[in-house]
């Protein structure tokens, strides 16, 4: 019984079947809202679905001096990493599948994972676009990794705990204490917009360049997966984001639901306004961005969390 | 794996890619084209998104007669693109060579280098005709069932 139960929130719920159709949904509603944004009409609910599906389909060309086995590893490893990620990271209430003390480490390593591997597809993909994109993937990574780690530890240090449900369960209990995070919440913000690569951050895959950077000689079904695995990614960064920073929670698993979606659509509102109204920055202007302004404030944030975790104790 | 090729079956039709190629147009054509995706045509409403790498997309759509310095591009893109695949010839260029034709540095039309599906002639083409040729791109089953000359 045990294991069954565990099966299903693994694979059905919280788990990868719902992660998989709210990236799906997530993708579709960012779409809609870009193009509501830009005064178009804007895609049909099921474009993400046949995006996917007639990937699946068509033909897989992958050419002779590209690594096959690394090409069509790629996409896998990225999945199943921020699939992983996301069973630590709580849906309904203040629980997540798994939990342990230290796991938001675990849980930032496995979503480091997908630049890795976006890095490695583009190098094995020897093409001049694909390894301009790996080399911009990989410098930005250096520039947003820091701040979003620190502004993501900030509020662990109030809550005396390293473990993602330890915080949600901390803040849910004293949810005034969040307001302090508020610096690092928009810190977070930023550096989550860098992580999905998305306007102005979306030098690594800047079309007008560099054509579409990593995914430059990608078809058929691993581009299938390397798309799913992005949206999959959006959707795990935003829950954490809001398990972190918006932890108001009812104790009623119905409602905590519907304030999941409240609090994960609110977020994502946020990231496309920014896509839409911001143009793509240089990758050393991201790099100010990040190690300038972004690194301080949220050093800033750890420096008064500390003072105030003292003055609490 | 029955149902997952239905799946796809059914997706071809509803999310084309498409990838444009001005093959030697005056530019006029070209305009059309990207007059498709702004707010008053959005193609985005038909699932229709504009790639940059020929191994995203699945219908070509070609511009203006095709002239010597891009004949062997144009093959190349062509053959880069992952099955299946269609290709439009928008504006008369595109069709026969148009004004050019004859012309010393000029091939002629696009189907003198690829096989072409659909021909959208008009000088230039008004968007609304290249939003149904791309539907009707994509309603083709097969090779070969496309427009003939
Ligand atoms: S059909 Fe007319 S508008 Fe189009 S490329 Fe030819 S000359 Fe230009």
């Amino acid at each position: 019984m045990e294991v069954l139960q565990m099966l299903f929130k693994v694979l059905l719920f919280p788990g990868f079947l719902f992660l998989t159709s709210y990236a799906f949904a997530a993708e579709y509603i960012d779409r809609k809202l870009h193009a509501r944004m830009q005064n178009r009409k804007g895609p049909k609910w099921y474009i993400p679905f046949a995006d996917f599906f007639k990937l699946i389909g068509k033909q897989t060309i992958i050419h002779d001096d590209a690594h096959a086995g690394i090409i069509k590893a790629m996409p896998v490893v990225s999945l199943a990493g921020v699939a992983t990620a996301f069973i630590y990271i709580p849906v309904v209430g203040s629980s997540a599948v798994f939990s342990f003390e230290g796991d938001i480490i675990i849980v930032l390593y496995f979503l480091s994972l997908p630049v890795l591997t976006q890095f490695l597809a583009g190098w094995y993909s020897r093409s001049l676009y694909a390894t301009i994109g790996a080399s911009r993937v990989i410098t930005q990574m250096f520039a947003y990794e820091v701040p979003l780690f620190m502004c993501l530890l900030a509020p662990s240090l109030i809550a005396n705990t390293w473990s993602v449900s330890g915080i949600t369960q901390y803040y849910s209990e004293h949810p005034l204490y969040a307001l302090i995070n508020l610096p690092a919440f928009a810190v977070a913000l930023i550096t989550v917009q860098s992580k999905l690569s998305k306007a102005p951050f979306d030098a690594p895959e800047a079309e007008t360049e560099i054509v579409s950077g990593p995914y430059v000689e990608y078809t058929g079904r691993p581009l299938a997966f390397f798309r799913m695995s992005a949206d999959c990614e959006e959707v795990v960064l935003i829950s954490l984001v809001s398990a972190i920073f918006l932890p108001f929670l009812s104790g009623n698993a119905v409602i905590d639901v519907i304030l999941y979606f409240v609090k994960t659509l609110a977020i994502l509102f946020v990231l496309t306004l920014m896509r839409t109204v911001t143009a793509r920055l240089r990758v050393n202007q991201t790099v100010t961005l990040c190690w300038r302004y972004l690194v301080p404030a949220a050093l800033l944030q750890m420096i008064v969390n500390l003072i105030v975790r003292g003055w609490l104790a | 794996m029955d149902l997952i090729r239905k799946a796809s079956q059914w997706a071809s039709g509803k999310s084309p890619w498409i990838l444009h190629f001005n093959a030697g147009a005056c530019n006029g054509c070209d305009i059309e084209v990207v007059d498709c995706v702004t707010p008053r045509y959005d193609l985005e409403r038909f699932g229709v998104v504009k790639q940059g790498s020929p191994r995203h997309a699945d219908v070509l759509i070609c511009t203006g007669a095709v002239t010597l310095q891009t004949r062997d591009r144009l093959k190349q893109i062509y053959e880069q693109m992952p099955e299946p695949k269609r290709v439009i010839a928008v504006g008369t260029c595109a069709c026969t060579g148009g004004v050019f034709d004859g012309c010393y540095c000029v091939t002629g039309g696009i189907d003198t280098v690829i096989p072409v599906d659909v021909y959208v002639p008009g000088c230039a083409v008004r968007p609304d005709e290249i939003i149904s040729a791309v539907e009707r791109a994509l309603s083709l089953k097969t090779d070969g069932e496309g427009d003939k000359k």
